[in-house]
């Protein structure tokens, strides 16, 4: 079989069992963890705090061994230095070694990522110049801002020109500009042939720019496809909002509804279905309340998160 | 292999001499070999051999400290800041980075010699002692002592707080100047259990003495150039196995 028919990423069964404090307790972070992620894609790993994302991350880049199951990147072991060869790795919160320069970090990154020498010092420049970090190449990296340093987390990641890229929360205490920056260079990336696999609790990143989502809860895939799929344009529920109801009329038009919420002259009522849009406005009409919107509301990533969070807890 | 070495050999080095901790023992090694001067109208005819044994005992024991302080946390640091998962999660073997890091600690360390023992004859050049190179003997022999000393310190570095791995290692050393006092328990002792201790640490734990000829260099007594090979050659093989034990364990961690 050629290694091109596998995911890039597949992980069978994927257990990790830690034993903590004085008493030896054991702490199951990932049950039986199975995922696939196709080459040329981003892949956004969701997952609460503490889920277990951290965790199959360091699988995936050969930092921890499974206590049960397999991880394969192209089809063989992570700790495979073929393999580690074809993938960059951006850890949470990344440290760096603070008295280097950023350049001669990157330089140590791409000399024991397997760069020939020759190429060594120009990929430096060009990496440099992806994360607009030229100015800044001869500094030491104690004195920069979070931003600075996180581009030079993907510069690093990227330096040896792998085939998977893997981030974990690589939005992570960034503004609002350093996410949009952050953004463009992951969809950069894909449009590079590269495959992105980035792990996040920021549902908004995720709905621009992934193709693919796995939910992961308590150390177990609860939800993984397309985001087309798990965010149906099904229609949840429908905000009608009314003006001039008051006394009997608004509490019969609250009894039709799931919710409702006064707002100075304003009533906003929460219905399931048309239906019951049309029984409001039939109550509406015969008591001469004016209807001044009606909005449908369909279902967010973070709505379908939140559920499957609460369902699993 | 020789390229990732290398570059986590070059990162070591370049941290370490970036340290304030080795720029002060450094310039403190030098100005205690200065002291020398204020003994000099005081020391009754002796203030040549002060001035020396004092010049080489700073040098051993500054760059002891430097070995203990920086290499009892060279690894530790790595995976306490979790610059580990940026070297780990590329094409680097366990061993290759361990053994890049000690690599780099020892070429920081063979430099900071080398200046201590510029500053040491810059101190006879000023004291007028007159100069003999048959000390330097005495200085290549504390290198393989640190060389061994450092691969100690690397080793506790790998399971242990740097505070951990630096009273171990000073311990190790403590102990490894006084092994003929074991050797001394173990045939004094009537106590089989005291007898059967003290003869294992004696032949597991390292002896150090061997590495210090200052007395005989200060003094004049002949060298014995079987002896300090074999100390070199001893301090190689107890090194490539103490890396050995460090690679063993480090492999097994989990990050």
């Amino acid at each position: 079989m050629s290694v091109a028919s596998h995911p890039i990423i597949e992980t069978v069964r994927l257990s990790k069992t830690y034993r903590t404090g004085l008493r030896m307790k054991r702490v199951q972070a990932l049950v039986d963890l199975n995922l696939q992620v196709e080459e040329g894609e981003i892949f956004g790993f969701l997952g609460p705090n503490g889920a277990g994302k951290t965790t199959a991350i360091k699988i995936l880049v050969g930092l921890t061994k499974p206590s049960r199951g397999y991880a394969y990147i192209l089809g063989k072991p992570p700790r495979n230095p073929q393999v580690k060869r074809k993938v960059g790795f951006l850890p949470e919160s990344p440290y760096f070694y603070e008295y280097l320069t950023a350049q001669e970090f990157l330089v140590m990154a791409a000399q024991i990522s397997g760069v020939p020498r020759v190429d060594i010092k120009h990929r430096v420049k060009e990496v440099l110049k992806m994360v607009r970090m030229e100015d800044a190449a001869n500094l030491q990296m104690r004195g920069f801002s979070r931003g600075m340093l996180q581009r030079i987390g993907i510069a690093q990641a990227l330096i040896h020109d792998p085939k998977l890229v893997i981030l974990d929360e690589p939005m992570g205490g960034l503004d609002p500009i350093g996410r949009k920056e952050f953004r463009d260079i992951i969809v950069g990336l894909r449009e590079q042939g590269k495959t992105v696999f980035f792990s996040t609790h920021i549902l908004a990143d995720v709905e621009m720019i992934c193709d693919r989502v796995g939910l992961i809860v308590a150390g177990r895939m609860v939800k993984m496809g397309r985001l087309k799929e798990i965010l149906t344009a099904e229609v949840e529920s429908i905000d009608v909002t009314l003006k001039g109801a008051s006394g009997k009329i608004r509490k019969a038009l609250e009894r039709v509804a799931q919710r409702a919420l006064q707002s100075g002259e304003l009533l906003m009522l929460t219905v399931r279905n048309e239906e019951e849009v049309e029984r409001v406005m039939s109550i509406a009409r015969e008591a001469d309340v004016r209807i001044t919107a009606i909005v449908p509301r369909v279902k967010t990533l973070e709505d379908f998160f939140m559920s499957q969070v609460k369902g699993e807890n | 292999m020789l390229q990732r070495i290398y570059g986590m050999a070059l990162n070591t080095f370049r941290e370490a001499i970036r340290d304030r901790i080795l720029i002060a023992l450094i310039v403190i090694a030098i100005v205690v070999m200065g002291t020398a001067k204020l003994v000099q109208p005081v020391a009754m005819g002796e203030a040549e051999k002060i001035i020396k044994d004092l010049g080489l005992s700073a040098i051993t024991l500054f760059c002891v400290l430097i070995a203990i302080l920086i290499g009892g946390r060279i690894v530790y640091r790595e995976v306490e800041k979790r610059t580990i998962y940026l070297i780990l999660a590329r094409p680097v073997r366990r061993g290759e980075f361990i053994l890049g890091k000690y690599i780099g600690l020892i070429v920081v360390l063979i430099l900071s010699l080398m200046v201590m023992t510029v500053g040491f004859y810059a101190v006879l050049l000023i004291t007028r002692v007159p100069i003999t190179f048959n000390l330097l003997w005495a200085v290549v022999m504390t290198a393989f002592e640190l060389i061994l000393l450092t691969a100690v310190a690397v080793l506790f570095s790998t399971f242990v707080t740097p505070v951990g791995s630096a009273v171990f290692t000073f311990m190790i050393y403590f102990i490894g100047h006084s092994t003929h006092l074991l050797k001394h328990l173990a045939v004094m002792t009537p106590l089989p259990l005291i007898k059967f201790i003290s003869l294992f640490l004696y032949f597991i734990l390292p002896n150090l003495n061997n590495f210090n000829i200052r007395g005989d260099v200060v003094y004049g007594v002949p060298l014995n150039p079987q002896a300090m090979v074999f100390s070199a050659l001893y301090s190689l093989l107890y090194t490539f196995t103490l890396l050995l034990i460090a690679v063993i364990v480090f492999d097994r961690k989990d990050f």
